[in-house]
């Protein structure tokens, strides 16, 4: 009887595992179930820790993917689930987010947001910041090669700028070095520009 | 006896070529001689260039506050030489450095970038002097510069000596006193030489001159 019941399990077992290997490999499902918490099904986290993803371009987005699964950016929670997930998965993950429509970030002082745009458009010339518009453009649109930061919000840009700075985020030799350049101040300037574009 | 003072006078004039020898500022090295060897493709090199225009601007036009030169139409042979030379230390650029080393582009990049800014469009707004030296600035021009850099300030590609018309005054300027105090370590000696009397009142006068000088290279 319990060889029975055992084989029984075993039986319905199969249909079921096979059900979950075919979930995880969708796509969707896996936006669902382990990205939206964080990032929003439509890829505009509200959490404003957590960067909006939709509208990105699909390579750079992979190719952050991979560098958390390499340990060159390093988040505690993030670096766990992507260990997580398939990287057969990432170009479809990338593809699904960079296709959702962006929404529009809030700035929340005007003051400082025009102090950041005079940053972005023209950098700093003493300290050798460069313009941020000359490589993720001058509305912040971005491309495979520079990430869009229009609209992205400011926790997660001041976050980023410091883990340049200080060596956590290590995808980018030339961002290290602008955030190694930037000020506190020039930084939060920045975001709250940046989340208005 | 004879050969003995010989010898001695022979020992004297090499020791004296050694104290004399300046550094070769025009020496080639590996990178250098293969940056100049590879084809520079233009496309390739607008896009490469994307990560150079936060500081040097859309286009090459550099700025007039001289804190970035214009790099538009300069000869592809001064660019490769100047980029190498930063990322080799030969010329000190810490504000430059990071965008030039090989972290952030190729050799080949730097052949692109050259191809691509040597045929940029040079417009004549570039940043001058206060104008009220230029007899002056012409007299030093004349006398010091125009046999390397050119009547009209075209500069020689084949001597790496670079194009100075529609440059900015100020950077001009800057970079005059820097070569003439020996503090920009690739500058040829040849100009130390010619500019190392020169007062910061006459490297601004020859400077403004120079940002006068039409901006067409001669054909």
């Amino acid at each position: 009887m319990s060889a029975m019941m055992s084989l029984l399990r075993t039986l319905v077992g199969i249909p079921l595992s096979l059900s979950i290997c075919a979930f995880a490999a969708d796509a969707q499902e896996t936006v669902k179930t382990v990205c939206a918490a964080c990032h929003g099904v439509d890829g505009n986290s509200t959490d404003p820790r957590y960067p909006k993803l939709a509208g990105m371009d699909q390579e750079y987005l992979m190719r952050q993917l991979k560098a958390f699964a390499a340990g060159k950016r390093r988040e505690e929670t993030m670096s766990a689930i992507v260990a997580g997930i398939d990287p057969n998965d990432f170009s479809k993950l990338a593809g699904y987010y960079g296709k959702m429509k962006p929404t529009p970030g809030k700035v929340n002082d005007p003051g400082l947001a025009a102090k950041g745009k005079l940053l972005y458009d023209d950098g700093n010339t003493e300290s050798g910041v460069p313009s941020c518009a000359g490589c993720h453009q001058p509305d912040g649109q971005g491309n495979a090669r520079f990430p869009r930061l229009a609209g992205q919000h400011q926790a997660y840009v001041l976050k980023q700028l410091a883990d340049y700075k200080s060596g956590r985020r290590a995808t980018d030799p030339l961002m290290t070095t602008v955030g190694k350049r930037l000020t506190v101040d020039e930084a939060s300037a920045l975001a709250e520009y940046i989340a208005g574009l | 006896m004879v050969i003995r003072a010989f010898s001695a006078l022979l020992i004297a004039a090499l020791g004296c070529s050694l104290a004399m020898a300046e550094p070769q500022w025009n020496k080639p090295y590996p990178e250098l001689t293969e940056a100049l060897r590879l084809k520079g493709d233009r496309a390739r090199g607008e896009d490469a260039f994307v990560i150079c225009q936060g500081c040097h601007r859309v286009g090459a036009l550099g700025r007039a506050d001289g804190s970035y030169p214009r790099l538009a139409g300069q000869h592809a042979s001064v660019l490769i030489k100047q980029i190498a030379d930063v990322r080799s230390g030969r010329r000190s650029n810490p504000k430059m450095l990071p965008f030039a080393d090989h972290q952030a582009i190729s050799v080949q990049e730097i052949a692109d970038i050259a191809a691509y800014l040597t045929t940029l469009p040079v417009p004549p707004d570039n940043g001058r002097g206060r104008g009220n030296e230029l007899g002056r600035g012409e007299r030093l021009y004349v006398m010091d510069c125009a046999s390397c850099h050119g009547p009209r300030g075209e500069g020689d590609p084949q001597r790496y000596y670079p194009r100075v018309s529609g440059q900015h005054y100020r950077y001009l300027v800057r970079e005059g006193i820097l070569i003439r105090d020996g503090a920009r370590k690739n500058a040829n000696p040849d100009m130390v030489k010619a500019i190392r009397q020169y007062s910061d009142e006459d490297v601004a006068a020859v400077s403004d001159y120079i940002s006068r000088l039409p901006v067409d290279l001669p054909r």
